[in-house]
């Protein structure tokens, strides 16, 4: 941890401090997190995301121990407000993740808010969802003609050194 | 019938030994054949008197269950794209028609599928070539017309170079007083910017499907050429030779030919070797690289490329290079100023 200026005034209280206090913070992620999990993609204010994303991977983290687990049902039950979600996260969000181990969100910047308050906003997403991208998808073609004089060139280059050595 | 041919083999003759007599000046020749090639293309337009329909369905992203109307020996697929975006009408190179290759000026002649190739398709390797082979004519153009009218310039026919030899080949026998030249580096940057002018101009390259005796009038002037187009007529399928027209310049292609030389952007001739004495006349191999606009590369990987396109490029088959035959080259014209 880095000690700042602010940091020295605040006195320890360093957290972003959302909602009208502890207790509706938490709701709040919750139903942000129910949201989340039943669109797979949510718009939202970035602190908000930014909040939620650490809750959302958790979550996941949870549902793969499967839902035999007594915790992960526990929290699955907490974090859902709306209880038909439940199946869906153990059984479409938790086999979707089989393979990674972390990182199952992924969040972008949109412009601010056009509201009064001008809030920056930011879109939440778990990944691996039917939307289209995000991002534009890079797309890489060898076959093209600059691409092909290129393999030419490292073909030949690569002639050159093998006879060299 | 007869008559005719007997006809053909007297002008051609003629020719020969007009062309013995007296050399004709590079701009009639080039007058001369361009006007046998609008002759031609004017009447194969008229032979569509009336406007008859065809469907075209067109094919391509974004574009499923397009169809259009349009005018049968009329419409080019050009005027397909222009009916569409004028994202279609520049980047557009080659098109497909039934699953043929078609050149861009070409008129449709019967209802058909088509679809556009441009240089970004996921596959774009009928295009690279067609490039390639449009680049290898620019610059047999350019080299016509870069000397004075004193030096005569010959162009062979070119052997096909696949895009990954890193160089377009063009294959030249320059007139014999110039056998002791040696280009140097103003020589090639001259070269270079006659075919940026050309490029810059964005001429067509129009296309004609011709009888092989259109194609022998147009080559009156060239013994050579005329065999290369009987050769061309006895390897094809349908007895016919295809034509193009950039600009004045008329050539024979052994393919299609990309819509116009607007789409080249980077573009460089890199050397010109010589291969040593062939049968007629020291033989010159002049090269270059070329990028279109829509795939250009950064100075630094141009620079790789360009050092790599100096290096002479080999033919892939040797058998490819078809022995030219053994004719005495027309006798050197009166010398004068080189260039």
């Amino acid at each position: 941890m880095r000690l700042t200026l602010p940091m020295l005034i605040s006195h320890g209280r360093v957290a972003r401090r959302m909602g009208l206090g502890p207790e509706s913070r938490i709701n709040m992620l919750r139903n942000i997190l129910t949201g989340l999990v039943r669109h797979e993609r949510i718009e939202t204010t970035l602190a908000r995301a930014d909040e939620v994303r650490f809750y959302a991977e958790k979550l996941i983290d949870y549902a793969k121990k499967g839902d035999t687990d007594e915790k992960a049902m526990k929290m699955a039950s907490f974090w859902l407000t709306e209880k038909d979600l439940v199946p869906k996260l153990f059984k479409v969000l938790a086999p979707r993740f089989e393979t990674q181990t972390s990182s199952y969100t992924r969040m972008a910047r949109l412009p601010n808010r056009k509201n009064l308050d001008r809030a920056k906003m930011a879109v939440l997403e778990y990944k691996g969802n039917p939307f289209p991208p995000l991002y534009p998808v890079k797309k890489e073609n060898e076959l093209t003609l600059i691409n092909q004089l290129l393999k030419g060139y490292r073909e030949e280059r690569a002639q050159q050194s093998a006879s060299r050595a | 019938m007869s008559c005719r041919t007997a006809c053909q083999i007297f002008h051609r003759r003629l020719a020969s030994t007009a062309a013995a007599a007296a050399r004709p000046s590079a701009a009639e020749v080039r007058s001369q054949r361009s006007a046998v090639f609008s002759r031609e293309q004017a009447r194969q337009r008229a032979l569509y008197p009336r406007v008859e329909k065809i469907e075209v369905t067109v094919h391509g992203p974004g574009l499923e269950g397009t169809l259009l109307i349009m005018n049968r020996g009329m419409s080019t697929p050009l005027s397909c794209a222009r009916h569409l975006t004028d994202y279609h009408v520049t980047s557009s190179a080659l098109a497909l028609v039934d699953g043929e290759p078609w050149p861009l000026h070409q008129p449709l002649t019967r209802s058909c599928s088509l679809s556009l190739l441009t240089f970004k398709d996921a596959d774009p390797s009928l295009v690279n070539q067609a490039y390639w082979r449009s680049c290898t004519a620019l610059l047999g153009q350019v080299l016509e017309t870069a000397f004075k009218d004193d030096f005569a310039v010959e162009l062979l026919p070119t052997p096909e170079m696949p895009v990954t030899s890193g160089a377009f080949c063009c294959d030249v026998v320059l007139d014999p007083q110039l056998d002791s030249w040696t280009p140097s580096e103003e020589s090639l940057r001259s070269l270079t910017r006659g075919a940026q002018q050309l490029i810059h101009q964005d001429l067509a390259w129009e296309p004609l499907e011709v009888a092989p005796s259109v194609g022998l009038e147009v080559f009156s002037h060239s013994r050579h050429k005329q065999e290369e187009v009987e050769e061309k007529a006895a390897q094809s399928s349908r007895g016919t030779v295809m034509l193009y027209r950039c600009g004045d310049h008329v050539l024979l292609s052994g393919g299609p030919l990309v819509a116009r030389t607007g789409l080249c952007s980077q573009y460089e001739v890199t050397a010109l070797h010589s291969l040593g004495q062939g049968p007629r006349g020291l033989l010159r191999r002049a090269q270059g690289l070329s990028l279109p606009l829509q795939l250009q590369a950064h100075h630094t990987v141009w620079r790789k490329l360009r050092q790599r396109a100096e290096k002479l490029v080999k033919v892939p088959k040797p058998e490819q290079l078809t022995p030219p035959p053994a004719e005495p080259t027309p006798p050197p014209p009166p010398p004068a100023a080189s260039q």
